[in-house]
């Protein structure tokens, strides 16, 4: 069904980070937001999708905000860094979503959702950082692989999943011996993400314990959070809920510190 | 979400967060619709990989299980959780459920009286005395050895001496519950099917006897009916039973029935039935456990049917199909490329029958037959890698994940067969460990036979009716 040759061919055709976006993130880094602004101003996409994101709900800010130099204002560079490769996602995302029952518009609210809620747990974790603030934007790309690779075989998947519970990053792993997050990872580097975000989304997955302790507990609440917004009606409905397996026992410590942040009432 | 059938149990696994808002979403009526087809007598939802529940989305999902037991009679619960979640639920229903509780998907197989799990010794407690009435007698009529324990203080106990016992059952709660459904399931090579209840007119409309034409056709040539639960045969379910020993007996196939005693029918009932070839048993390990009495009822060899019809038009038309379904499967599950060699007309023919495994899967609707797959041992355990997750040779391993390949590959050629506006419904799979066991079921049978390799070997598809 899938090889490791076509998980070859798919990282094959990635294409490299666009040069605005490189410029900007470059900038970013450096702190010059104004200059950054101005760039990320010159792609018209990019600044209707950062346009479209800050203005959704989640991030709750009353008035609509519209240039690119007051959005990089509001969000500083950390949280300018986690919109810019948000974006940069995008440009992986399908046209038409064939496994899953997404558009456009639901991965968009997918990826406010998870930056927004990230960066409240980030709050409370005391944690200033850049580079583990924009982490959260890569991990829909384990969705975006997931619906590449299994595009082609959807019905195939769909029979295997009503004979045996199996999510799609295990069948990925059983038959070409990588997994989602493996593939992640591999986009990070093509894309010259630093390496914490790489790092980060691989104990995301529950699956791979870090040694750093700081790392360790970040992929905890990353892994909570992804099923927090999993269990809501729109991505259910979207096929997402089983997509990966939920390792409850790796989240079990922060289960109620997060119940708390979330404000969810039993 | 739809749920997954294994050993007669249908089970829905939700991830995450249960509440008013997703459960919902998690369970729409189609689900529930998909399930009533199963036909299944247990129905659960799995808590294991659930954080969050509240009332609101429990309720919704009984709500929707309901249907499945009105439709079905089946039982409903949920399965898989621990002490706290198990309290949490009894507070939500104020001590007072509709559907039932297992603390495990094995405690749950164990009174589904699953052919696996039986005469174990199981310690049990509950706080309620009634419930662990209950528990204790479901489980003897399940042909258990249960343990009842009177306080928890006694049950933590004797539950440190892990060797005396098979199961612990704890948080546990059996809810009131009707099962009138004929479900049935695979053991070995046997078809057992579950009655319960008054046994009358009404077994012509609950009991499939499509599906059970089919799986004669398909091989099977033992048929177990468990009666733990049955209260009464009256005069129209004898004459039901007794016409179906007849039709069996064409195929040499035996009917039997086990724990139906006279206190359930009178003896002139029974001597009808035994009249026409039906065997009685008391318990259904007493069949299951005896490999010579298995052998004697014709669950490891079949005789050959009678009945040798020809390939039709419409399925001999529809021959690529099956072929597709099948290479693609075995592709999609091995990554391995499927070459033709040859492709002939009358009957089966395997020249090698040293390390091959093989399966038939009967299929009935606008079109019959049956499909028979002949596996080299090792692309059989490659296929069966992806569903068991790792390489292994344990055989009865094997035999089970290739049980559930064959269905997918049933379910493949469903799927392909709709695209042609042709509807049908499969069997159960029937596996054999020996091809010899096979050609007593299959040879002289007229059909069809394709000869393929994949990674140069050997595999065989035939098909016939």
């Amino acid at each position: 069904m899938i090889t490791k040759d076509d998980i070859k061919n798919y990282i094959k055709k990635i294409p490299p980070a666009p040069k605005v976006l490189k410029q900007t993130l470059a900038l970013l880094t450096e702190g010059e937001l104004m200059q950054a602004s101005k760039v990320a101003e010159s792609d018209l996409t990019l600044k209707s999708y950062l346009k479209d994101l800050v203005n959704k709900p989640i991030y709750g800010f009353k008035n609509e905000v519209s240039e690119v130099s007051q959005i990089f204002g509001i969000l500083g560079v950390s949280g300018s860094q986690q919109a810019v490769y948000n974006y940069m996602l995008t440009l992986l995302s399908p046209d038409d979503w064939v496994v899953f029952n997404l558009n456009e518009k639901n991965f968009y609210e997918l990826q406010a959702r998870l930056s927004a809620r990230y960066n409240k747990i980030l709050k409370h974790l005391n944690i200033i950082d850049k580079d583990i603030q924009s982490a959260i934007s890569l991990l829909p790309a384990s969705i975006i692989v997931a619906e590449a690779l299994f595009r082609e075989n959807k019905q195939d998947i769909e029979l295997i999943r009503s004979a045996k519970m199996i999510d799609y990053n295990t069948v990925l792993k059983r038959l070409a011996k990588v997994d989602l997050f493996d593939i992640c990872s591999q986009i990070a580097k093509k894309w010259e993400m630093p390496n914490k975000i790489s790092q980060i989304i691989q104990t995301s997955s529950g699956l791979k314990i870090s040694k750093d302790k700081e790392i360790n507990n970040i992929g905890k609440w990353i892994h909570l959070l992804l099923f927090y917004e999993l269990s809501q009606p729109i991505f259910i409905e979207a096929g997402l809920n089983d997509f990966i397996d939920f390792q409850v026992d790796f989240v079990e410590d922060i289960y109620e510190d997060f119940l708390k942040v979330m404000k969810v009432e039993n | 979400m739809r749920a997954i059938l294994k050993d007669g149990i249908a089970v829905f696994y939700p991830q995450g967060f249960l509440d008013g808002n997703s459960a919902s979403s998690m369970l729409s009526l189609e689900d529930i619709k998909a399930t009533e087809n199963l036909k299944t007598d247990l129905v659960l939802v799995s808590l294991k990989k659930i954080i969050f529940f509240n009332k609101n989305g429990l309720e919704i999902f009984v709500r929707m299980l309901l249907k499945v037991r009105k439709a079905n009679q089946a039982k409903i619960g949920f399965c898989d959780y621990d002490t706290k979640k198990f309290n949490s639920i009894m507070k939500f229903f104020n001590n007072e459920l509709s559907f039932s509780l297992f603390n495990t998907l094995e405690t749950a197989s164990l009174f589904a009286s699953s052919f696996k799990n039986q005469k174990k010794n199981i310690l049990l407690y509950s706080e309620s005395k009634s419930q662990r009435s209950v528990m204790a007698i479901e489980l003897h009529n399940h042909g258990q050895n249960p343990i009842i324990t009177q306080t928890q203080e006694e049950y933590n106990e004797k539950s440190k001496n892990k060797k005396a016992y098979d199961v612990l059952i704890e948080n546990t709660y059996i809810g009131s519950m009707e099962n009138g459904s004929i479900a049935a399931r695979v053991s070995g090579n046997a078809i057992i099917y579950n009655v319960s209840s008054f046994l009358d007119a009404s077994i012509t409309n609950s009991f499939n006897i499509f599906y059970h034409n089919n799986s004669l056709k398909a091989g099977f040539r033992l048929f177990i009916f468990e009666a733990y639960q049955v209260v009464s045969m009256n005069i129209h379910a004898v004459n039901f039973f007794s016409k179906l020993a007849s039709a069996a007996a064409e195929y040499n196939a035996t009917i039997c029935f086990v724990a139906l005693s006279t206190e359930k029918t009178t003896k002139k009932f029974q001597e009808t039935l035994e009249d026409s070839g039906i065997i009685f048993f008391e318990q259904l390990d007493s069949i299951l456990d005896d490999k010579k009495l298995l052998a004697e009822l014709g669950a490891s060899t079949a005789t050959n049917v009678k009945d040798k019809r020809s390939l039709n038009k419409a399925m001999v038309t529809q021959l690529p199909n099956f072929i597709q379904a099948t290479v693609d499967t075995i592709k999609m599950m091995t990554n391995a490329e499927a070459k033709k060699e040859s492709a002939s007309i009358y009957t089966i023919k395997i020249q090698e029958t040293e390390n091959k495994i093989a399966s038939s899967i009967g299929f009935y609707g606008d079109i019959d037959g049956m499909v028979i797959l002949i596996f080299p041992e090792n692309i059989a355990k490659k296929a069966c890698e992806l569903l068991i997750g790792e390489e292994t040779d344990d055989k009865e391993l094997i035999m089970d994940a290739l049980g559930e390949f064959v269905n997918i590959i049933g379910g493949k050629i469903k799927a392909l067969l709709a695209d042609n506006d042709i509807r049908i419904k499969i069997t159960l799979p029937r596996t054999y460990e020996e091809v010899s066991e096979l050609l007593t079921v299959a040879d002289n049978r007229k059909g069809v036979q394709v000869d393929l390799t994949f990674d140069n070997d050997h595999f065989s598809f035939f098909l016939t009716r």
